[in-house]
Order: structure tokens, then sequence, then C-alpha cells
């Protein structure tokens, strides 16, 4: 069996972890002492060395990142936590934010120290209250510690954190829409360059990480490089905190080195496809990911891996997809959230998005024409790759692959104009009865 | 900049084969520009920040990665290989036009913009046959008022942002924002800001389909029908570039012509909409005299026979007692043969106009004009507005003190009155009324007392510095400050940055010379221009903002007492304007002027012997008009006209004229030829002709050298010796 390694989930469940009292006595705040007596650049550089790759969508390594900060700059450096999380399947930063939001914090301080930040934000999907109270509470006792703001720990570091509400908007997940955001504006993604790190936060080099990768940077400066990096693949080190969801038996968040298959994640820490049914297919990395066939499952969950197997790790979100599963309707509803969180700049996506989702709705009717399907594949090859933003392409993903994987049971849809499933739904009711 | 620095900034890159050289920081859609080729655009306007947001303008780029890349954002890069008209990209463009298209209503036959839409015109060009889209619509409701003048139709909106993207960077009121995301995206009214803008017929102009419409010109008019005309805004001294829509004879709108020295694209809205004086159905169309006391119609020959038997009969016994008033809204052609034959033909030497004389302009032989132009604005360093207003009075010059703002100007409003601008503003200094010439004497004390003249004319002119400082002496900033509550050290800072920043203007309105007080502040300005020398150096200027559209070209024509064509000093001045009305004269000829409406006591006109009115119509001044010689408008005659940095323009006969009235020029030769002087001019630019060889600054302006964007006079150098030594 399999266990968990909790590096970022550490002491989760321990009662009273959500206080600094208690965060403190299980060790919290040492690695924030630790990198306040280095010099930034050796934090930054012990990072870089841990191979830790961002968890926000991307994988970018996170060390490399921080040392493409513009250096003179006229403007303040900025430091940005992702807390937007709302990709569909995605649901870790909120647990760490909610049940630890020390760490986030703790994270958010080292990070600054190391990339010259004297500012930094911690963004939070609107949506999130408790959690915005959780983290609310988290910088007050750090502040009220004096581990936060003027002389940190006694040291020369000032540094301020400011937990920011959005107004709840997928988008603002994006770096540069965040950014805007934050800065008062409508959550509209920036053009790029000049990039976050040259000319970001109110003109200033602004690093944006997400919570979790900030979160991982306390256990990193603690125990070394060298140890996150003994965890996880060549290339992809460290754990991952797998949102399992879907229809499995036991959804929830699951910590685990990178490398272990799709298999022993849903099998063994997800107790299995729910209602004794078989798996359709999965979406390894939140919805914005192509979902994989059931023959992918014993792909190993690292960057490398999935690539091949025609995917992307992404957010780490693994939705798992039964048998019972209309796939159009699947597909339909995912679409229905691209169309509504579309931000509404650039013309194909707000269009196009638009125009799938009722594709896909007709088609799930069993409305859709003889062309649907050809259709669906061209609005969305005028999308690909044509969109302001990374959402537009996002936006496309469940349809391509869903097409990719299940082309005949979309046109099962517009000849018979009926689901495939709704007969095998139907004859299952009737056996329960 | 040396040779191989500009070499250095340059880029050279290939569009379909074609080579062309550009600075850096050009994006590809210029660079196509530059050699003709059409990359169709939605959102990008070359006077705003590139967007990226409508996907039209596709291109392929060689060596980046993902292609098409969007011609409007991308920046040129030395050897950069870009194709416009690859597969990818037509399949590109299609796909965009047809996503615009899908929500679109399709409501041309109804629609104002039809036939000059872009949407129209690149689905044409670009886009697909027939659509795929058999679904349901996006609806709203239609239209929505969005301002007094303008009316919103947001499913023929394809959200470019263009509208709300003008209000907010260019005239910086942001009065339109986005509202709604993804597919409900819509422009709407910013809920903190009206849109109430004197600038909002902008947006009307650049929106690229028809979702922003003008009440007065809804329903009006198909594109096709309308006579577009290449001319000039008459509606102040700016004098913008516009292109004159008529549709049968009515002029409906003026759309830009955009030249960027005038109007940088821009129009203001009473430019752009009102054009009641020129449409009114109340027009004058047949000469007037008064018989038994009422004015009644008569023939052109009668008129003329009758005022020119008046004018001469008195011209010859009592030239002291005759009188002239021009026109800063008639052509330059008209004041030069009017006060030509006034002086020349009748022997009269009282001629102004309107604000003609003032109390500070006595210059000399110095032209009382803005020594700068109007886009030194555009990249100066700090500019100073001492009791101006452009808003109000000189509307788009607003848009370039606000450009010169986001590029870096210092903005200084020195007035007693709040001003538009005081928001922008780095410094706003309230003043008592009168005072501005106080400040500008102030300025030129600290120039003095710190030493920061500069310049050519001023380092070689250790005697004008004397003077100055004996003129200037009593009004050091301290004193000021105690006298007036204006801070010392602004002052003095101010004057510093003036001497040393990389260019400085320093405008005032022309009125604000007439408080009281302000005797001196056009002289007071020109000398502090003159130590730290603002009249030669780069995007620098200092001088009067004019209000009427032919002001400076008025004063030019010499229709002034004390000077005649090119401020050529005359000996015995006559009578100025307020002289002539208070009773001065007995007999008063009237060209394209309204005085009875300016003065406190129009009954004064009772007490002439004798008046003739040139106007367009019945007015508070004809009604104690002897003869009333009906004019025709700007709009429906050829001429030039100067605007307030000097430049001539071409007015072109946008309207046919009405049958009846006659242009100002025509009415004065044929009074001239009845005083037995035969003019040969067959048209105006007979008058200009002769303008351009007897009048040194107008030398070699012609119709065809002024050309479709104008010339400006040279403010020459020479000139500054001229006034040191007044
Ligand atoms: C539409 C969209 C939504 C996104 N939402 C999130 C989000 O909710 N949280 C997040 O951390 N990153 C999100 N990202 C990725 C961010 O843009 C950015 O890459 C990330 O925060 C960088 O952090 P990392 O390097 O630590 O991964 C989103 C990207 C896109 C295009
Ligand atoms: S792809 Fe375009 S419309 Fe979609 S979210 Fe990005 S910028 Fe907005
Ligand atoms: S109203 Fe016109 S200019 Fe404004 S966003 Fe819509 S299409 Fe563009
Ligand atoms: S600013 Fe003056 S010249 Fe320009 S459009 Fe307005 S009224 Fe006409
Ligand atoms: S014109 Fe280039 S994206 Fe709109």
């Amino acid at each position: 069996m399999t266990e968990q390694v909790r590096i970022v989930t550490k002491n989760i469940d321990i009662p009273g972890i959500d206080t600094f009292s208690v965060y403190t006595q299980h060790g919290g705040f040492q690695a924030l002492r630790k990198a306040l007596a280095m010099e930034p650049a050796a934090v930054l550089e012990t990072v870089k060395n841990s191979g830790l790759r961002g968890r926000g969508g991307a994988g970018f390594p996170t060390g490399m990142k921080w040392s493409f900060l513009a250096k003179n700059s006229s403007k303040p450096t900025y430091l940005c936590a992702n807390g937007d999380e709302s990709e569909p399947g995605t649901f870790k930063d909120r647990m760490i934010m909610e049940k630890i939001p020390h760490r986030l914090v703790e994270g958010v301080l080292i990070s600054a120290y190391a990339t010259g930040a004297k500012q930094a934000f911690i963004y939070i999907r609107g949506e999130l209250a408790y959690a915005a109270r959780q983290l609310e509470r988290a910088i007050a006792e750090t502040y009220a510690a004096g581990y936060a703001g003027k002389n940190i720990m006694g040291s020369d570091a000032n540094i301020d954190v400011v937990l920011h509400r959005g107004a709840g908007a997928y988008i603002c997940g994006e770096e540069t829409a965040l950014m805007e955001s934050l800065e008062g504006k409508r959550g509209y993604p920036r053009l790029k360059p000049p990039f976050p790190a040259a000319a970001g936060l109110y003109g200033g080099p602004t690093v944006i990480n997400n919570c979790e990768t900030l979160s991982t940077v306390p256990a990193i400066i603690e125990n070394g490089a060298e140890w996150y990096a003994s965890y996880g693949t060549e290339k992809s080190k460290g754990t991952r905190i797998f949102c399992l969801s879907g229809h499995v038996n036991k959804p929830g968040n699951y910590e685990l080195p990178m490398g272990v298959t799709f298999r022993t994640l849903i099998e063994e820490f997800g107790g299995g496809v729910w209602k004794g049914r078989k798996l359709k297919a999965f979406v390894p990395g939140g919805s914005s990911t192509p979902m994989l066939g059931a023959d992918k499952i014993d792909t190993p969950m690292d960057y490398e891996s999935v690539a091949s197997a025609g995917s992307m790790l992404g957010a780490a979100g693994v939705i798992v997809i039964d048998d019972a599963t209309c796939i159009v309707d699947a597909v339909s509803r995912m679409e229905e959230f691209y169309r509504d969180e579309s931000c509404g700049k650039c013309s194909p996506c707000r269009e196009g998005t638009f125009w799938l989702a009722q594709l896909l709705e007709r088609l799930a009717e069993g409305q859709g024409r003889a062309d649907d399907v050809k259709l669906l594949s061209d609005i969305c090859d005028n999308m690909s790759g044509k969109c302001f933003c990374p959402l537009g392409d996002a936006a496309i993903t469940p349809v391509v692959s869903a097409i990719k994987l299940f082309r005949e049971e979309f046109e099962y849809h517009i000849i018979h104009h009926n689901c495939p499933l709704s007969e095998h739904n139907r004859s299952a009711a009737a056996a329960r009865t | 900049m040396t040779q191989d620095q500009q070499a250095a900034s340059q880029v050279t890159l290939s569009i379909d084969g074609k080579e062309v050289s550009v600075p850096k920081g050009t994006v590809v859609w210029q660079a196509a520009q530059k050699l003709g080729i059409d990359i169709p655009i939605y959102c990008y306007h070359p006077k705003m920040s590139p967007l990226g947001a409508c996907r039209m303008c596709f291109v392929e780029i060689e060596k980046i990665p993902k292609p098409p890349q969007t011609a409007c954002t991308t920046e040129c890069t030395e050897g950069m290989i870009v194709h416009t008209d690859t597969n990818l990209v037509k399949k590109a463009r299609k796909g965009t036009l047809e996503f615009l298209l899908i929500n679109h209503p399709l409501d041309c036959p109804v629609c104002d913009k039809g036939g000059e839409c872009d949407l129209q015109d690149f689905t044409l060009r670009y886009g697909p046959g027939a659509s795929r889209f058999d679904l349901k619509k996006r609806h709203f409701t239609k239209p929505v008022p969005v301002s007094q003048n303008i009316l919103l139709d947001r499913e023929r909106c394809i959200a470019c942002q263009r509208c709300v993207r003008f209000t907010h960077e260019v005239a910086m009121q942001p009065g339109l924002i986005m509202e709604n995301r993804g597919y409900r995206t819509q422009v709407a009214v910013n809920p903190d800001a009206p849109f109430d803008s004197i600038f909002s017929g902008n947006t009307v102009e650049i929106c690229p389909v028809g979702a922003l419409t003008a009440k007065s010109y809804r329903f009006i008019s198909r594109p096709w029908e309308l006579r577009r005309t290449a001319t000039v805004c008459s509606g102040c001294a700016v004098g913008c570039n516009v292109q004159a829509n008529v549709r049968v004879d009515k002029l409906l709108r003026h759309m830009s012509r955009t030249n960027d020295a005038v109007d940088d694209g821009w129009l203001c809205d009473t430019g752009r909409w009102q054009h009641d004086e020129v449409n009114s159905l109340e027009r004058l169309k047949q000469p007037l005299i008064r018989k038994n006391n009422t004015l009644t119609p008569v023939t052109w020959d009668e008129a003329l026979d009758y005022t020119t038997s008046k004018l001469k009969e008195a011209a010859q016994r009592t030239p002291q007692l005759v009188g002239a008033i021009g026109s800063t809204h008639t052509t330059n052609e008209e004041n030069f043969i009017f006060q030509k034959v006034v002086r020349e033909c009748l022997g009269v030497r009282n001629i102004d106009h309107y604000h003609g004389v003032f109390p500070s302009s006595a210059a000399g032989a110095v032209p009382w004009v803005y020594t700068g132009a109007i886009a030194d604005l555009d990249h100066t360093g700090s500019i100073v507005l001492l009791g101006a207003d452009p808003y109000t009075q000189q509307m788009t010059l607003d848009l370039r003190v606000k450009k010169g703002l986001r590029n870096g100007a210092k903005i200084t409003v020195i007035s007693s009155e709040p001003t538009h601008l005081d928001s922008f503003a780095h410094q706003v200094l309230t003043i008592k009324r009168g005072s501005e010439a106080a400040i500008a004497k102030a300025l030129a004390y600290t120039v003095i007392e710190e030493k920061l003249w500069r310049g050519h004319f001023a380092e070689n002119n250790t005697s004008l510095i004397q003077s100055h400082s004996a003129r200037y002496a009593d009004y050091s900033p301290e004193r000021m400050e105690a006298a007036l509550g204006v801070s010392a050290a602004a002052l003095r800072e101010l004057a510093r940055e003036l001497a040393e920043s990389s260019g400085a203007i320093v405008l005032y309105d022309e009125l604000t010379t007439k408080i009281s007080g302000n005797e001196t502040l056009a002289a007071d300005v020109f000398d502090l221009g003159m130590m730290i020398d603002l009249i030669t150096r780069k995007n620098s200027g200092v001088g009067p903002l004019f209000h009427a559209a032919n002001s400076v070209g008025a004063r030019d024509m010499g229709v002034l007492p004390d000077t005649g064509p090119g401020y050529v000093k005359i000996d015995q001045p006559g009578f100025d304007y307020n002289a002539m009305l208070n009773g001065a004269v007995k007999l008063l000829w009237v060209m394209g002027a309204n005085p009875a409406k300016h003065m406190e006591k129009p009954d004064m006109m009772k007490s002439l012997d004798f008046l003739v009115v040139q106007s367009l119509f019945m007015n508070e001044t004809t009604q104690y008009a002897h003869v009333v010689l009906p004019a025709l408008s700007y709009a429906e005659k050829i001429g030039t006209f100067t605007n307030l940095e000097r430049r001539v323009q071409v007015l072109h006969r946008a309207l046919n004229p009405l049958i009846g009235p006659r242009p100002d020029w025509e009415i004065i030769k044929g009074i001239a030829s009845r005083l037995g002087v035969k003019y040969s001019y067959r048209s105006s630019s007979d008058i200009l002709t002769e303008i351009a060889m007897n009048v040194p600054l107008y030398a070699g302006m012609s119709r065809g050298e002024i050309g479709e964007s104008g010339k400006q006079w040279a403010f020459a150098e020479e000139k500054e010796s001229v006034s040191a030594q007044r």
C-alpha cells in the first residue's frame, strides 16, 4: 500500500494547527527564521536547486521564475500568491488556506524575502469566504508576533502581507488578470510583453506563484534542496497534492510524490470508481487539460509522462468519469463553465464559447444536426491559438479531447437523436426496481 | 541624434516580400501601413495603445511559435519575415469574422453605418460568405441612450473597446466602461462618471460598426448619399480638419480628416454636430433697405448702389466719421479686400474687429500670436495655462494638453476660475482675477534674479536683461506672495522648471488680457519667453489662445486700426472698435459681425446716420441697419482661415450656395466697382495671390502650396529683436 508523503500537508490534521500557537509548537516559522539568517540569494538558490515547479498549472521552475525578476527597475518588487483556485476539479489551495493558513503565510514571507519584495499580496477567490477569514486571522497573528511587517523576527527584513478578495472570476487566476484585479480594475488579461517579472503589478517587477507552490517553500528551506529533490521523479521533483473528484468512492486531496500512477491514486486512495462502475475516462489536471481514456490509467503522474500520454498534469485536478456518463452531456456542462467564465475580451473566446455551449447543449438533447461534430471541431480550430489568453485554448480542450476519444458517441446523438447511454441507464434503473 | 544612432533605432523587416525600415517599437500593422499593405483591424486604433482583443489583424510571422500572430500587438524586429496572405491567415480572419457575426443582428438595411462599416467591408473582403450559426442569438434591449447625443445598440457592438478606451485614454473622462463578462459583455455608462464629454462624438466616428450612433444623424442618410468635402471646421481657432458630409442641401456632420498637426484626428461635439447656422431656414436671401422705417427687400443693384453712394459721400466729406468692422468669421481674402477697400478706396482709417485691439497687444510690429505649434504640446516638458481653459474655447487643444500630460509634461494651471484641466494638473495656483500679469512678472523677475536666462538671444543681450531687471524689479515672488497669496516657492520652482525643461509652453486666453490688471500680460509673457528661449527652443512657445476660427487671420490681414496687412505699422491709427461704437463715427460698415450683441447699450447704434451690415441672419445689429446685405456661410464658399498656431488652411465649398446671398468678398468687390475701382478678382484665389505678393508673412501661399494640411507662417526670429526694442 502506497502512503501519502506529507510535505505541504504535514501536520494538517492536528487539531488547532490553524492557530499561530499550535502551528509554531509544531515547528512553524522555523523555516522563516532559518531563511532570514541566510542571504536572499541563497534562499533563491535553494529553491532553484530543489527542482520545485509551479503548481498553478504551467509547471514553470519556481527558482528560475524568481531569478527573472528585473533587477534595476525604479519601481518596487511585488510578490503575489495566487489563491484564485477556480479550475473545475481543483480544491487543494482552498484546503491549505482553510486548514493550515500559516504555512502559506510563512511561504509567502520566505519567498518575498528571497525575491526582495517588500510587499506581498495574497489574492483569494471571492467565493472562499471561510478561507479568507482563516488567512486574515493567520496574517494578523503573524503580524502580532512580529513575524511580518517591520523587522521581521528582529531582523532587518520588512515585508508586508495583504489579503485581497477577488470578486469571483475564473480569469482572475490568470496572472495578468489577477494583477489588473488587484489594481482595482476589471479582470482582463494584459498584453504580454511586458512580462510580470519585468513590469507587473503597478508596473513593478512581480512574481506570481500558486498557493501550493509557496506553501512548499518552507519545507524546502527547512530540509534542504536535496531532501526535496529526493522525492518524485528525475524531472518532476517533489510531491503534489492531487485533487481527486468525480465518480470515485473516496474523493479528496492526496499528497503524493510525482510519478505515482493514476491507477494508484484512483484505486488505492480513491477506493476505485463508484457504484461498481467502470472507468470511462479521466481528466488528469483540471478541466483545462485534455481528458484521457481509461487505457491511460497506468500513466505515472509526472509532467513528462502525462505529456507523452497526450495531456497535461496542469493543476493536478483528477476528475474520474464513469462509464454511465454521457460524454456529450459532461462536455456540455464543462463548456457552460467556460462560456460563463470567458472574460469577453477577445472575439474567438467570447463568441466561440457561446456557440460551442449552445451546440453541445442541443447535441446532448438529441437535437444535433448532421454536420455538428465537424462544426464543433472547426469552431475549436478557429479558436485554437487565436485567443488572447490561455483560457480560450482551455475552453476547447474538453471538446477536442472528447471528440478525439468518443467521436462515435457524439455521432450517435445526431443519428439517433438520443444518447447511447440512456437505454443503458433505463435498463439499469429497471433492474434496480 | 547621429546617423548611427538613428540606424540603430531602426529595424528592417519584410512583409509579403517587400522590405521596410521602421523605428524600433513599431507594431507590424504600422509597418504594413507604410508599405500600403492592408491588414484589417477593429480594436486597434493608431492613436490608442494596442489591445489585441478583436483578433482580426492576423498575420503569419516566420520563426515565431504558435502562428498566427496579431499584427497590432507584435513589435517589428530586425529581419522579421511577415506574411499577410497565407491560408492560415485567411482561415483565422474568416474565423474571427464568423465569430463576430454569429450574434450580430444583421440589420444593415436600417443601420446608419451600413455602407461605411468595417464589419460589412471586412466580411466582403475576408469573411465567410454564409453563416453556419443556426442557433439563438443573444439579445439586448436597444438602442439605449448613453449620452444626450449618442445611442448604443449593444447587439451591433463587437466589443472592440475603442469607445471605452477613447474615453479613458484620450479624453481622460472615463464615461464608458465594459460591463459583465463573456458573451454578456457590453458597453455601458460608467456609474461613477457620466458620459458627458464634449468629445463624445469621436466614439461614434471610431466605432467600427453601427453600435454607437449620433442622435442627430440617426436614420437621416445613407453614407453613399453624402457628398464629402475636405474642409476646415469654423467652430473655433483650432481649425480642425474635417470632411463635411452633406446630403442634398444639408450639412449633416463633420468627420475628422485627421491632420495630426492640428487636431490629432479628433473633433469636439460642437464642431461635429452643430451646424444650425449653416442649415437654418432663417437665412437671409435678399438684400434689404430700410424704407419707411422697415427693412424692405430690394435687388442687389439697388442695395449696392445705395450703400456705395452713402459710403462715398461720407468718405469724401468726413472720412474720420466713417468706420468699418471686420470679422473673425470671414476668410482672409475677405478681410484683406475689406480693409483694402476701406483704406484705399474710401480713404478711411477707422477699422477694427471685435476683439481686435487689446490693451496689451500693442506690441508694435510683433505679431501678437502663439509662437509655437499645436503639436509642440505633445512632447513638451511643461505646459502653463495662465488664465486659459481650452476645454471651453479651443476644445481639441484640451486633448492635446492631455496628450502632453500622458507623455510626461508637467501641467500648471494658474487661474482665478476653476478650469477643466485642474484635476489633471500637477499644480493649480488659484489667483485673484486680473493678477495673471503679475504672475508672469514674478516669473520674469525670478529668471533675472536667479540668472535663469538662456538661449542666444538673452545671452547676447546684456542690455535686454538690464532693462528687464528694471521693468520687473517690483515683482519678486515674495512680494507677490504677500500681495496675492500665491506661494513664492511655487513661482520660483515654476520659473526654474520653465527655464530648464526640455520644452515649455505658456498659454493664456486672449480675453484674459482684457481683465483689468492684465494690461501688460501679453508683453510680460513674451519677455519671459524671450529670456528663457521659449520662442526658438524645441517644443516650446508662448502666446494667446484666440477664440474664433479666423481671429488670427483678421489680425494678419490688418483689420486693425494700427496695423495693415502683415502687421505693418500705420502712422496715424484710426479709431478702434470700442471708439467706433461709442459715437466716434456716424457711418458704419459691418462685415460678418454682430456688435450690438456685445454692447452694453446697443441703442448707441441708433445714433448712426448710416449702418450697413453684411450678415447671414437678421440679428441684434441688423435691426438698426439701413442696409442689410445677405452673405454666404463658410460652408458655401472658398477661402482660407488662419488658426491659432498661424496655420493657413483652405476652406472648400461643402454646400451648394443659397440662391441670393453672396460671398462677402464679392459684395465688397461690388461696392469697390461702384466706387470706380475695378478689381479683376474672379475668385477668392485671386485675392490670395495678391495677399501672397503683398504680405511677406504670406509669401508663397497659394491653394496648392497650402494643400490639404495647411501651412504655417513662420514666426521669424528677427521679430524678437524688434520687440526687445519697444
Ligand atoms: C484562465 C487561467 C486561470 C488560472 N487560474 C489559476 C489559479 O486559480 N491559481 C493559480 O495558481 N494559477 C492559475 N493560473 C496560472 C497562473 O496564470 C500562473 O501561471 C500561476 O499562478 C503561476 O504560479 P506557479 O508558477 O506557482 O504555478 C491560471 C491560468 C489561466 C490561464
Ligand atoms: S481568451 Fe479572450 S475572452 Fe477568453 S478569457 Fe482570455 S482574453 Fe478573455
Ligand atoms: S460600441 Fe463600437 S467602439 Fe464601442 S466597443 Fe462596441 S463596437 Fe467597439
Ligand atoms: S475644436 Fe474647434 S475647430 Fe475643432 S471641431 Fe471643435 S469647434 Fe471645430
Ligand atoms: S486589431 Fe489586432 S487584435 Fe484587434
